[in-house]
């Protein structure tokens, strides 16, 4: 970026927006990131009295939400203070944002006006919150006394003549002992008076010449400015206007992305180190005497944990929740593809009350069912050979189960996809010389790939982590899943080591974020394949 | 290949789709079917190709009756207005797919795909997908991969709807001229009459699922049968007046209120035996901007059509007559016009049969 001096002009002949820039007068400029500043600052204070005026009338209209209202009275007086809080900076934002237009081909000037804007704007805030009393002109409880702490006491060093505590018979010198009955600090006192209503009295224990004697003094309103908030202010401000005229536009959605996602990375990071120490404190692992470390690997023993009869072995649960999660997976897509298929493209009585039925069932919770379900599948291990596979208590039956809950979704998703081929292409095929099952396999199939593994993973990972079903058909070990491992660990008899269950949570996790990795382009990026040719 | 079609009916549920419809079409023939959208061009088709099962009626390729026999038995090749490419197969894919179902050995199919590669000018996009090619490739792929198979018969569904204006123009001329070289019968659905006055031999025009007239262009241009094909054929179209036909010694009038205009005599003597209201049809070339012309008119609207000005002019309330003329006397609208009409190939209709009076 090349930066322009007077002395030496350019080659490059100026754009209509730098000629327009060149021509305008620095007063000009000032005036104008003045104006757009003031007009932010308008809106803010405009959202202010939007909740000081909302906040009663919210507060007083409807009777049914009870008598305690405390939460929407605190929400709209917390809103509009947050716009009074926000408002000054927001100016000296919009004093440098106002130029970033200017600062692409002239950065010296660009600054120059943006500092001149915002100490006028600043100057200007200042001068509002003096009128109105807000910001560092606020009023805060006072007992209009000076203190510190010695090793005696609270040591009054002078009262203001007149003042509250003047009033109260405090004077310089007295030594403070208590708050009523209760022994203080100068820090517990300055808390105390910050924290007190304006009017209220605060007894103080005060000890004069060994003599000891309360006396209540009122806390009043004062405005106590110092300069240092003042120039502290106004630099803050200055930085604030030179950050957001060069800040790269480009890397706001980021920030707020990386802001946003904060919450959910701590879980994670708590979750991976939980699984590695023997307890954490926040985020950092501690021993037992609560210092920092206590690494250990003891929560992933259950790794090489032999089975026994009443405890599985992770491995026989793992193949168990793969079998099982695999097999729905499988069933899911075969079935669902095909009735997508008709329900697409044939026309049959009872094709609208069919499709109405499995939303309803999409519907329907499960655990309504699972007694129903219950007896179905007892019936079904009387089968012979059949019962032993998709019986109760089989991998089989419970993916059977978990198959019918996962169906409605899968068929109306598979219809979908192929509704979205045109049927030309289907014609297309059918004159080529396919059959009605080749034109199926060979020309539907392939577009709708992305559907297929959509919905593949879907089946997969809700198998992989499913609980109640599982929980509920599976008795014993034979057939337990993940899940219902974890639950076994949660028991109420004995006490639970809960960072072992993080790491069983977490071995259970790495699957599915590794399927996640590859498939989530397909999970993501569902698209209407091929009219003209797209693919 | 001849096609024949007798009493053809399509219902789906309660809607006609197609309505009685008959026609023979000549072995190597190039056939259009021509009408508004909704009227049952498409449909017809897809019957021909077996997509449909016809609700009543047959269907016949020389002296089989196919009714029943299934799409890939028919040996048919189609064009779709999509394309309808297979859009995960190769250009190359695409094309053999037709001969990999027929399971014509791995070496012909290479070298078939590659001959009408050849032939469509698109041998050098054999290995990409359809979503590399243009518009105009596409088409041809999807017309290599409908000649692929040798068929009997070509059918194309509105194919060149999507392209841009001269591309369509040139693929007209090219897919005529496969037609007529390889000579195989085709039928081609299209909604846009220049397309099929251009193209077919003979053209039926369809409207409502009902086959409105079956004839050579010419023939639909200069002797309509009836008013729709009068008013649907011709760009701009047909002017119809309501005038009455009077006979004044050997010469005949065409009488309303804003015109009089002598007609021929052995057009205006069947107008005049039928007696009363009749319909003229005069078409907007016929009518010129003239000072020795008999007819006034206030011009109503003007739109510019490059060549000519497209004049909407009005005589009097009833009669309003649309006029091509000549952009450079640029006219504009309320200017006052006298128009002369050469009645030589004017058209005359039953008004309520909606029937010619002059060909029957």
């Amino acid at each position: 970026m090349a930066t322009f001096t007077s002395s030496a002009p350019t080659q490059r002949p100026l754009t209509s927006q730098e000629y327009r820039y060149r021509q305008a007068e620095t007063g000009e400029l000032v005036g104008q990131a003045i104006f757009t500043a003031l007009v932010v600052v308008l809106f803010f204070e405009l959202g202010v009295v939007l909740f000081k005026v909302l906040g009663p009338l919210i507060q007083s209209s409807p009777r049914f939400w009870g008598s305690d209202l405390k939460v929407d009275e605190t929400l709209t007086r917390a809103l509009a203070n947050a716009l009074t809080l926000l408002a000054p900076f927001a100016a000296y934002v919009t004093c440098g944002a106002r130029l970033r237009e200017l600062a692409a081909f002239d950065r010296r000037r660009a600054v120059r006006v943006a500092l001149a804007a915002t100490i006028i704007v600043y100057v200007l805030v200042t001068m509002g919150q003096y009128v109105f009393q807000v910001g560092p002109f606020a009023e805060k409880p006072s007992l209009e006394m000076s203190f510190r702490q010695t090793d005696e006491g609270v040591l009054v060093t002078g009262v203001v003549p007149g003042g509250t505590a003047d009033r109260a018979g405090i004077k310089a010198g007295d030594l403070i002992v208590a708050i009523g009955r209760a022994p203080t600090t100068a820090d517990e006192l300055k808390e105390k008076i910050a924290l007190a209503k304006f009017e209220s009295k605060i007894g103080l224990r005060v000890s004069r010449d060994g003599q000891e004697e309360l006396m209540p003094v009122e806390v009043v309103p004062v405005m106590e400015i110092g300069l240092a908030p003042l120039v502290g202010g106004l630099i803050l401000a200055l930085i604030l206007a030179v950050i957001a005229l060069f800040w790269p536009g480009g890397l706001t959605p980021y920030v707020l992305m990386v802001v946003i996602m904060i919450p959910l990375l701590v879980g994670y990071l708590w979750l991976i180190v939980a699984t590695f120490s023997y307890r954490t404190e926040g985020l950092l692992p501690v021993d037992a005497s609560g210092n920092f470390g206590g690494f250990t690997l003891r929560n992933w023993e259950f790794l090489t944990r032999p089975g026994t009869s009443s405890y599985p072995s992770i491995w026989r649960i793992t193949l168990n929740t793969l079998v099982i999660a695999s097999l729905m997976a499988i069933i899911v897509l075969t079935v669902s593809s095909m009735a997508g298929y008709a329900l697409s493209r044939m026309n049959f009585p009872g094709r609208r009350a069919f499709l109405s039925l499995t939303l309803i069932l999409h519907g329907f919770p499960a655990v309504t069912l699972l007694i129903a379900i219950f007896f179905i599948l007892r019936n079904i291990g009387k089968v012979p050979v059949l019962g032993d596979y998709f019986g109760f208590n089989t991998r089989g039956g419970i993916a059977l189960v978990m198959v019918a809950f996962e169906m409605p979704l899968g068929v109306w998703l598979m219809k979908g996809f192929f509704d979205n081929i045109p049927w030309d292409m289907e014609r297309s095929a059918l004159i080529d010389g396919a059959s009605r099952w080749r034109t199926f396999w060979e020309i539907l199939l392939p577009q709708i790939r992305p559907g297929i593994l959509a919905l593949g993973t879907f089946a997969f990972i809700s198998g992989w982590g499913a609980y109640l079903i599982p929980q509920t058909y599976s008795v014993g070990t034979r057939t337990a899943t993940l899940a219902v491992y974890i639950t076994q660990l949660t028991g109420d008899t004995a006490p639970v080591n809960w960072n072992e269950v993080a790491a069983v949570g977490l071995y259970q996790m790495i699957p599915v974020f590794i399927i996640f990795i590859f498939a989530q382009e397909y999970l993501l990026n569902i698209y209407a394949g091929g009219t003209k040719g797209t693919s | 290949m001849k096609i024949v079609l007798e009493n053809l009916t399509k219902k789906f549920g309660t809607v006609v789709g197609v309505d009685d419809i008959s026609l023979t079409i000549e072995d190597g023939e190039f056939v259009a079917f021509l009408g508004p959208s909704g009227c049952g061009k498409t449909t017809t088709l897809l019957m021909i190709a077996g997509i449909y099962r016809p609700t009543a009626g047959i269907i016949r390729f020389d002296d089989r009756v196919i009714n029943q026999v299934p799409p890939r038995d028919r040996n048919i090749g189609m064009v779709f207005q999509s394309y309808a490419l297979y859009p995960h197969m190769t250009v190359f894919g695409n094309i053999a797919y037709p001969l990999k179902l027929k399971k014509v050995p791995k070496e012909e199919q290479a070298e078939r795909v590659r001959e009408v590669a050849a032939k469509m000018g698109i041998a050098n996009l054999l290995d990409r997908r359809p979503a590399q090619l243009s518009g105009g490739q596409q088409q041809r792929v999807a017309l290599g991969r409908a000649l692929v198979k040798q068929p009997d018969v070509l059918l194309f569904d509105e194919p060149l709807s999507n392209l841009d204006a001269r591309l369509r123009l040139s693929m007209r001329g090219e897919i005529r001229h496969l037609q007529k070289e390889l000579g195989i019968t085709a039928v081609y659905v299209t909604h846009d009459q220049v397309e099929a006055m251009t193209m077919a031999d003979r053209i039926a025009v369809m409207n409502l699922g009902k086959l409105q007239a079956f004839d050579t262009p010419d023939d639909l241009y200069d002797r309509p049968k009836t008013l729709f094909i009068a008013g649907f054929v011709g760009n701009p179209p047909m002017n119809f007046l309501e005038v009455e036909v009077q006979r004044e010694g050997d010469t005949f009038y065409a009488v309303n209120s804003a015109l009089r205009v002598p007609v021929p005599a052995e057009r205006g003597e069947a107008a005049a035996r039928h007696g009363g209201q009749v319909i003229m049809g005069i078409r907007p070339e016929d009518i010129t901007i003239s000072e020795t012309g008999t007819v006034r008119g206030e011009v109503f609207v003007v739109e510019p059509l490059g060549r000519d000005d497209l004049l909407d002019v009005h005589l009097d309330a009833a009669n309003r007559l649309s006029v091509l003329a000549d952009p450079a006397v640029h006219l504009r609208a309320g200017d006052t016009v006298t128009l002369a009409l050469d009645t030589r190939k004017v058209q005359f209709f039953d008004p309520q049969t909606e029937l010619s009076l002059l060909w029957r």
